[in-house]
């Protein structure tokens, strides 16, 4: 099975739009901390400028005029511990705190100014730098403050932007799944309906029901659908006609047997042996018409396309068909003073053999059974024009032009025909045709002077 | 003329078994009647049956299998095999494996009585070297052979095509495979020449109620017949 849709859909939006939403928290962290950063850096810079506006030069003597009340003033702060640290043109401490972290001599001053964090009396600390003029020559100025105001920042930044940003991508999933869910409902309504239905009911489906995109999908619902109730009326009508037919021998299967049961309880029966006889052989007939009809239907069943037959599709000599059949058929054109003969050349086909000689078998048994005593049936097979081809011509009555076709119906006898044929024959003949293919063509036979027009079946295949 | 032959039948339909058994006792045969294939394996392979009749849709162990068991113990008894199954059943054609014919029912009677006597003279021209049809006999070991009891003067060729005939009587032989069989390593036969030898075959054999009929464009068949 394919992968739900429901699934494919999750599936394509849930991924792209977690990592959208992550990628923009990690963005937003980021843009809100630096310009944070940035104004207290500057905060520093400032008390390093003130102090650095301290430092007085007097010849080669450097010093730092730092009052105690000024220097508490630099120190104050809210939160965090400021440190400094004067250092003189020589590099000799000139005042404040000794031992902050050394500058990196690998980072480049920024307007003069270098910021960096280290570690100091065992805390976090960040640093910065700058460099001031002083008696022409130049000293350094580091301050550094503890990051416990930083931290609180960078707490609240996360507080106050990634909570409602877990809170939006959260809400986002969840818009996504009832929007698929939503999207989804009304092909679970459609399948809903279908399920609902009986076997019986093949109506189509209203295409109002179904989204556009289903569409295509309904049509091809509907379509199946006709088919299957064109198939089924067809089976109907199949079996009521088969069951019809049935009837008929079984009635006068009946009518003799019960005739034949009444005389003998009679023991004044006033017909003869002769009477009785024609009884009997009423009652033959009558079984036979039954067990041919019996087979026949059967036949029919495995011919049609979705038969039982399976694929047994092969190459096929035409000739070879003939040749195993003909001993059945020559013992029952003797029986009835019939010249059954062959003209046979090789014929390479494709198809199943079985189901070739069922097509043949209802062939010859159609021209013997209408042929009259003495007359001719001629089967040949061979190529013309490359294609091969199975015929059966008999001098017999033919059949006219007008019921050509309709000879080729299930049950369609011509009428005022004799005999007792179901008229399925013809039929099963052309059910196994279309399966192999092959064009019939009903023509009228040769005919020999003084006789019937006769009638020409003749069965073409494809070229192998 | 066909000695008095035993047939097993194997059938569980009682009304269907006893008019095979009317049928074929009236032609002179010994018949046993069972119902079931357990049965049957049994029986046939305590005593000597010269043909059984099989039906495939037995209750319990079907035809299929008893066949398989009869010549799984080496049995060649001829068997044929009757079927509610229709011609194009493969599982029926696959018979061909086991059994010696089939027929489907419903079936003609008197059809069944001619694929007996047919199975049954088939086994027994195997067994001797006399092949008997009707009023002829071949003795193919002596070379003679009669006709209604007197000898019948056969020509080399002659005798040949009437052995291929007799050997597939009551079917349809064709002209090519009767060449086959009578044309001698490394000699042409035509056609022609086949119509030569049976036209003659005819003429010896005309009075006799044994024939030769053509089946046009096909070939030949060896038929007994009765005046009407």
């Amino acid at each position: 099975m394919v992968r739900s849709l429901r699934g494919r859909l999750l599936e394509a939006l849930l991924p792209p739009v977690a990592v959208l939403l992550t990628v923009g928290a990690i963005g937003q962290y980021f843009l809100a901390l630096e310009p944070a950063k940035e104004a207290y850096d500057q905060a520093l810079v400032d008390v390093g400028i003130a102090l650095g506006e301290r430092i007085r030069s007097s010849g080669e003597s450097v010093s730092v005029d730092l009052p105690g009340a000024a220097e508490q003033v630099l120190r104050v702060d809210k939160y965090d511990a400021i440190y400094y640290h004067v250092r003189g043109p020589d590099g000799d401490a000139l005042a404040g705190d000794p031992g902050l972290p050394a500058i990196p001599a690998s980072q480049e001053p920024e307007d003069g100014v270098i910021a960096y964090d280290g570690d100091y009396r065992g805390k976090k600390v960040r640093v910065v730098a700058l460099l001031v003029p002083c008696g022409g020559r130049v000293c350094a100025v580091q301050v550094a403050e503890t990051t416990i105001k930083r931290q609180a920042l960078a707490r609240d930044i996360v507080l106050y932007s990634l909570v409602p940003e877990l809170l939006i991508t959260l809400l986002t999933l969840a818009i996504v799944w009832f929007g698929v869910q939503r999207g989804l409902a009304p092909l679970e309504d459609l399948s809903t309906e279908i399920r609902a239905r009986s076997a019986r009911d093949l109506r189509p489906i209203d295409p109002q029901h179904a989204p556009q995109e289903a569409q295509p999908l309904v049509g091809a619902l509907n379509q199946l659908f006709r088919q299957v109730a064109e198939s089924s009326g067809n089976q109907q009508r199949f079996l009521a006609n088969a069951a019809h037919q049935l009837r008929t021998p079984l009635a006068s299967l009946q009518a003799h047997i019960e005739i034949a049961l009444a005389q003998s309880e009679n023991a004044l029966a006033q017909d003869g042996p002769e009477a009785r006889r024609a009884d009997l052989e009423q009652v033959h007939r009558a079984t036979i018409r039954t067990a041919r009809l019996a087979t026949q239907l059967l036949a029919l069943a495995r011919a049609e396309p979705g038969g039982y037959r399976g694929d047994a599709s092969g190459p096929v000599n035409l000739r070879a068909v003939v040749e195993d059949a003909a001993d059945e058929w020559v013992h029952r054109a003797m029986a009835k003073e019939i010249d059954l003969g062959f003209e046979l050349s090789d014929a390479q086909a494709t198809g199943d053999a079985l189901l070739l000689r069922e097509a043949l078998g209802n062939l010859i048994h159609n021209a013997i059974e209408y042929t009259p005593s003495g007359g001719r049936v001629t089967v040949r097979t061979g190529l013309r024009n490359g294609s091969p081809y199975l015929e059966v011509e008999d001098d017999g009555p033919g059949i006219p032009s007008a019921e050509r076709e309709q000879v080729l119906e299930r049950f369609y006898r011509v009428p005022g025909t004799v005999g007792t044929g179901s008229g399925l024959g013809l039929s099963i003949v052309r059910e196994i045709a279309l399966a192999h293919g092959a064009v019939i063509v009903i023509g009228s036979g040769e005919g020999t002077a003084g006789t019937n027009a006769g009638c020409k079946v003749g069965l073409t295949f494809p070229r192998g | 003329m066909i000695a008095r032959v035993r047939i097993l039948i194997v059938e569980d339909d009682a009304a269907l078994a006893s008019g095979i058994a009317r049928i074929l006792e009236g032609e002179g045969h010994a018949i046993d009647v069972m119902a079931k294939g357990e049965q049957a394996v049994l029986a046939a392979r305590q005593e000597r049956f010269d043909m059984v009749i099989l039906d495939i849709g037995l209750p319990g162990m079907d035809g299929f299998e008893v066949l398989r068991r009869l010549r799984a113990a080496g049995d060649r008894v001829p068997v044929l095999v009757l079927t509610a199954r229709d011609a194009l059943d493969d599982r029926v054609h696959g018979l061909d494996l086991g059994a010696d014919d089939y027929m489907a029912k419903p079936f003609a009677m008197p059809e069944l009585a001619a694929r007996v006597r047919a199975l049954v003279r088939r086994s027994q021209a195997q067994t001797g070297p006399k092949i008997v049809h009707g009023p002829l006999m071949l003795d193919t070991l002596a070379r003679r052979a009669q006709l209604n009891g007197e000898p019948l003067d056969l020509a080399a060729r002659e005798w040949a095509v009437l052995e291929v005939l007799l050997a597939r009587v009551e079917k349809i032989v064709s002209k090519e495979s009767i060449i086959q069989a009578v044309a001698n390593w490394g000699e042409e036969l035509t056609p022609n020449a086949i119509e030569v030898y049976v036209s003659r075959l005819r003429g010896k054999l005309e009075p006799s109620g044994v024939r030769i009929r053509t089946v046009r464009g096909f070939g030949y068949m060896l038929e007994e017949f009765k005046e009407k």
